[in-house]
């Protein structure tokens, strides 16, 4: 990624905001795009991609496979979206997603003999914002300023006794 | 009255928790400048707006413009932009001259400062910046505590070398690979990213898991396990740090041997015997508990070698040295 998201359209336009993402892979420059910017449960959505080569800005004109799959840990269960083949330079790829989540939605083509992927991310709606990773990073945080919190007049005669004994072995 | 010193081991809890604030702030910065830039505020979920709401309170009193004055600090501690100045950790440069087989002489000249300091002060990065640090000595803390309430808590010992060959290995990988594989293992780089993930992205990554492995691995087999042994960052840094220009010293006259730095020190050093050596990272907590501030520091590029017992220690007076 070569920064924050931006995006392509202002506040005077009649065009749904898009976010855009801007990549740089292999050979190739790609850029991203969401419509809408937000996307909702159950309200269709499009992804745009463009690719154009680094070189000589030459656009990709093969096909481009979306896929889609869970933004969670040790999740590998993916889905295909469809395969675009471009329209005016453009890869467009509707979706309608029945659940909020966070989504990774990946883009692969071939080109020049090497195989491409680049992951986007995709959040449809407002997804929990706390996975059991999410909860166990906090409870540990937690548990960790407390114990520093409620204990800091004792820590350090306990760090030296816990020192000594550590080193007596 | 104490002397000014002990308090720098407060100052460095100021610095560790503000460094760690700022990694919170930055991302928290970056969505904010984003929803500006999209004009999207209708269009926010409800929690999304009152993160709005917060922000836009919060930044308003300092910029007009928000999507582009909120530009001045970007990045991590693994690599930063603060003022237009490029800052980056030298493990990153290391790291990635190893994956691209190609000096890259802006780069370099990102770890120009970071670099410097070291050659100063040593492994001021570990003590006083690494987010990780704060991490660890709260877990240490949290295992200080245990171990009085009577759970067992990790007290193996390792060679401390051992991060060296972590840093060599990580090295010969990347080259290998093509990789900066030091990413994925050293906890502030870990940190910084998925701080950015959580905030940004809504989620934790595989760091997080990493690091909370790196947790376990300090509370249940050795305390500060993962900075004392495995660390390709602090590997690093102590090299550099090895002829530091300012480091701790005991003053033998004032010492009593009362043995409270060397239990106190994380890093396993022994400065009740003058054993400071490149592990060092200055954090001045051997300082802050010294009852005779025995504990200063000089200017010198080696340590003093072993002055013997404290004068003002028993074994010192009895044998009449």
């Amino acid at each position: 990624m070569l920064g924050r998201p931006s995006y392509s359209l202002n506040e005077d336009s009649t065009t749904p905001p898009s976010m855009q993402v801007e990549t740089q892979i292999g050979d190739y420059y790609v850029t991203y795009m969401v419509f809408p910017a937000f996307p909702s449960p159950n309200q269709p959505g499009r992804v745009n991609l463009y690719a154009s080569r680094i070189d000589d800005g030459r656009p990709f004109d093969g096909e481009v496979a979306f896929k889609v799959r869970d933004d969670s840990l040790f999740n590998d269960d993916e889905e295909l979206l469809g395969v675009q083949l471009p329209d005016d330079n453009v890869f467009r790829q509707g979706f309608e997603f029945r659940e909020a989540g966070n989504f990774i939605v990946r883009a692969e083509f071939e080109a020049g003999g090497e195989p491409y992927q680049i992951d986007f991310p995709l959040q449809i709606g407002e997804p929990a914002r706390w996975g059991p990773l999410g909860l166990t990073v906090a409870a540990i945080m937690v548990l960790l300023i407390t114990v520093n919190f409620v204990q800091r007049n004792r820590l350090i005669s306990d760090k030296i006794r816990s020192g000594r004994q550590d080193r007596a072995g | 009255m104490k002397p000014h010193i002990r308090h720098l081991n407060k100052l460095r809890w100021i610095s560790l928790t503000g460094i760690f604030l700022v990694l919170i702030l930055l991302p928290c910065i970056s969505v904010y400048q984003a929803y500006v830039a999209a004009h999207a505020y209708d269009l926010l979920t409800p929690s999304e707006q009152l993160f709005y709401d917060v922000m836009e309170t919060l930044t308003d009193p300092f910029v007009s413009d928000p999507e582009h004055d909120l530009d001045a600090v970007k990045g991590t501690t693994w690599a930063a932009t603060v003022f237009d100045v490029k800052v980056s950790d030298p493990l990153a440069v290391v790291g990635q001259v190893s994956a691209g087989l190609e000096i890259y002489p802006s780069f370099l000249l990102a770890a120009l400062i970071p670099v410097i300091v070291t050659l100063m002060f040593g492994r001021i990065f570990c003590g006083w910046i690494c987010p990780a640090t704060l991490l660890y000595e709260l877990n240490t803390n949290l295992a200080a505590w245990l171990h009085r309430v009577g759970l067992p808590v990790g007290n193996r010992h390792f060679d401390r070398r051992l991060k060296y060959l972590v840093l060599g290995i990580g090295v010969i990988l990347s080259m290998i690979t093509g990789s900066v594989l030091f990413a994925a293992v050293y906890p502030p780089a870990i940190i910084g990213r998925e701080i950015y993930y959580a905030i940004a992205l809504g989620g934790f990554g595989a760091g997080a898991v990493f690091f909370v492995l790196t947790l376990l691995f300090d509370l249940l087999v050795a305390r500060r396990g993962f900075c004392r042994y495995v660390c390709p960052g602090g590997a690093l840094y102590s090299l550099l740090g090895r002829y530091r220009v300012l480091r701790i010293q005991r003053k033998v006259e004032t010492c009593n041997d009362c043995a409270k730095c060397t239990a106190v020190c994380e890093f396993e050093l022994n400065p009740m015997r003058d054993g400071f050596g490149q592990e060092c990272n200055n954090c001045t907590a051997c300082i802050a508990v010294c009852p005779t501030d025995a504990l200063v520091f000089k200017v010198d590029i080696k340590d003093i070698p072993n002055q013997g017992p404290g004068h003002l220690g028993r074994h010192y007076r009895e044998n009449e040295y």
